[in-house]
C-alpha cells in the first residue's frame, strides 16, 4: 500500500469556491454594516464562539461565509491570531457592568429588582409576512421612564452569601498575567476552572445547548433555576504608560447563574460568561458547570466530556475533515473487509476429507 | 459615565477621549496638530486586549476573550507622551486621542481640550441616561402580580 498522487483537481477545487461565492455576490461595506445592524444575536453569537470582540469584523466573517458559523468562527480565529496582544485589561466584577437586563427566575423580590430589558421571551412568535408584500415592519417605540434604570445591580449571588443559602468564594485574586490562560496553554484534566470558564466562553451555543438540555432532561445530576441571568456593557480598563487608568470603551458580555438546592445544606450554582449577549449559550454552559462536579466519567455533563465536545473550531473542522478524500485508507479497510470475506469464504467450503465422509 | 463616582475609573478625561464621538475627536485633533510639530510615533496599529472576569461561584478569574483595540503611543518634543486606545479598529481615533492626551499633558490648546472633554462627558451621560430611562421602562412591578 502506498499513497496515490493523483491530479486534476486543481480546476474544479478553484470553481467550486467560485460558485459558493456567487451565492453571495459582491461583498463591500455597506453590505457587512447592515449585518452588523441588522443582525447583532448572530454577530454576538459568532464573536462569543470565536472569542473575539470586534462587530465590524464579525459581521464580516459573516458576510464572506454565507452566513456558516464555523467558517466564520474559523476566518475570525485566524485572524486573531495575526494580531498582537497589547495589554490584559482589569478583571471585570460581575455586578460592574453597565446593566441592560437582569433577571432571576428562583426569586421573585431580588435586590434591584427584575429588569427585563430587551427581550423577545414574551412575544408573539408571528412570522411578519407583510414585509414579503412591501410593507416594511415598524417596531413601536419604547416609552422610557421618567426616571433611568440604575446603571448597575448588586450581584444575587452576594446576597445569598449574606443570608448563609450559598458558599462565600474560596479563590483569591492571582496577578492578571497568571490567569491560566488555553489560547497559550493546552486544556488538561481535570481543568483548571479559569480553563473551564474560559472554555465554556468561547464554546459553541449549539453543542452547550444540547448537552446542556441533555441534563435538563435528566441525564445530569441537578435539574437547573435561573438564579440570576444578566446582559451588560462592561468597561475594558486598560493602563496608560503612565500608569493612569481608563476604559477603552464598553462591550457587550452576558453572564448567568442557575442553581440547584440539591446541595449540603445549601444552595449549589454553576456559572458562564461570554463576550456579547447570548442567553442560551450562557444557561446552557452554566447547567453543565452545575452538574460537572462528580460526574460520571463519559456523561455528557462530565467536564472532560462537554469541553472537548463544545469547542467549535475543532469539532466542526474534525467533521468535515471526513469530506476530505479518504481513499487510500478507506481502500486499506475495504481491502481488509474483502480478505476477511473471502477467508471466511474459504473456511465455509467443505474440505476434500469433508467431502469424501459425507 | 456611570461609576465614575465610585472611584473606579481615576482618569474621567482619558475614559471620555477614549468614548468621545469619532468624527468630533478627529475634527479637534487635526486642528490642533500644527502646534504639536516634530512629534514622534512610538506605536501605532491595532492589538489585543484580553479581558479577564471574576465568576461568581468560587470566585475565580478567567478570561471571557479577547477584544480588538487600536492604539497609538506619542512623544512630543518636549518628552510629554501621548497615549490613546480605542474598541475597534480605528488607528486615526486612536492617533486622535494620543495627540489629545499629548497636547492636554503639555498645556497645549488645554482650553479647547478641556471643553471638548467637558462637551463629551455631557453628551455620553446624556445617553446613558437616555439608555437607562429606557431600560427601567421593562422593569417588573411585581406588586401588580
Amino acid at each position: 500500500m502506498a499513497y496515490v498522487a493523483t491530479r486534476g483537481g486543481e480546476r474544479a477545487i478553484e470553481q467550486s469556491e467560485r460558485l459558493y461565492r456567487a451565492q453571495m455576490g459582491r461583498i463591500n461595506v455597506a453590505r457587512v454594516a447592515e449585518i452588523e445592524a441588522a443582525l447583532p444575536a448572530l454577530v454576538d453569537r459568532v464573536m462569543g464562539e470565536a472569542s473575539l470582540y470586534a462587530p465590524d469584523l464579525a459581521a464580516l466573517a459573516l458576510a464572506q461565509s454565507g452566513g456558516d458559523l464555523y467558517e466564520a468562527l474559523l476566518l475570525l480565529r485566524a485572524w486573531r491570531t495575526t494580531q498582537p496582544r497589547l495589554q490584559i485589561a482589569e478583571v471585570v466584577a460581575p455586578d460592574a457592568g453597565f446593566t441592560h437586563r437582569r433577571i432571576s427566575a428562583a426569586f421573585k423580590d431580588i435586590p434591584g429588582g427584575q429588569i427585563l430589558g430587551p427581550t423577545l421571551d414574551y412575544a408573539h412568535r408571528l412570522l411578519a409576512t407583510e414585509v414579503l408584500e412591501d410593507q416594511p415592519y415598524q417596531p413601536a417605540e419604547v416609552e422610557p421612564s421618567a426616571k433611568p434604570a440604575p446603571a448597575t445591580h448588586p450581584s444575587l449571588a452576594e446576597w445569598q452569601r449574606a443570608q448563609g443559602l450559598v458558599t462565600a468564594p474560596e479563590a483569591a485574586p492571582v496577578p492578571r498575567d497568571e490567569i491560566p490562560d488555553l489560547t497559550r496553554e493546552p486544556l488538561l484534566f481535570p481543568a483548571k476552572r479559569a480553563h473551564t470558564l474560559q472554555s465554556l466562553a468561547r464554546a459553541d451555543t449549539g453543542g452547550t445547548l444540547a448537552l446542556g438540555y441533555s441534563a435538563m432532561r435528566g441525564y445530569g445530576n441537578s435539574h437547573p433555576t435561573v438564579n440570576e441571568l444578566r446582559l451588560s456593557e462592561v468597561e475594558v480598563m486598560v493602563a496608560h504608560p503612565d500608569g493612569r487608568r481608563f476604559s477603552a470603551g464598553r462591550v457587550k458580555t452576558s453572564q448567568a447563574e442557575v442553581v440547584t438546592t440539591k446541595g449540603k445544606g445549601e444552595l449549589r450554582l454553576g456559572f458562564t460568561a461570554t463576550l456579547g449577549w447570548n442567553e442560551v449559550k450562557c444557561i446552557s454552559a452554566a447547567t453543565l458547570d452545575l452538574n460537572a462536579p462528580g460526574a460520571e466519567k463519559n456523561s455528557p455533563v462530565e467536564e472532560e466530556f462537554f469541553l472537548y465536545h463544545t469547542e467549535p473550531v475543532e469539532s466542526s473542522g474534525f467533521c468535515i475533515h471526513f469530506k476530505l478524500p479518504h481513499y487510500v485508507t478507506f481502500q486499506s479497510s475495504l481491502d481488509n473487509l474483502r480478505a476477511a470475506k473471502s477467508a471466511k469464504a474459504e473456511q465455509a467450503q467443505p474440505t476434500d476429507k469433508e467431502e469424501e465422509t459425507a | 459615565m456611570f461609576d465614575r463616582n465610585g472611584g473606579e475609573m481615576p482618569s474621567d478625561d482619558l475614559t471620555t477621549l477614549a468614548r468621545a464621538d469619532a468624527a468630533r475627536l478627529k475634527l479637534l485633533a487635526e486642528e490642533i496638530l500644527p502646534r504639536l510639530r516634530d512629534m514622534e510615533v512610538l506605536k501605532s496599529g491595532t492589538g489585543l486586549v484580553m479581558l479577564p472576569m471574576r465568576d461568581t461561584v468560587q470566585g475565580v478569574e478567567f478570561h471571557l476573550g479577547e477584544v480588538l483595540v487600536a492604539e497609538a503611543h506619542v512623544r512630543l518634543p518636549s518628552g510629554t507622551e501621548g497615549y490613546g486606545m480605542v474598541t475597534g479598529r480605528d488607528i486615526e481615533r486612536a492617533m486622535a486621542m494620543a495627540l489629545l492626551d499629548a497636547a492636554l499633558s503639555d498645556g497645549i490648546a488645554a482650553d479647547r481640550i478641556r471643553a471638548f472633554i467637558e462637551a463629551e462627558t455631557q453628551a455620553q451621560q446624556a445617553e446613558d441616561i437616555a439608555t437607562l430611562r429606557r431600560i427601567e421602562a421593562t422593569r417588573v412591578d411585581m406588586e401588580t402580580f
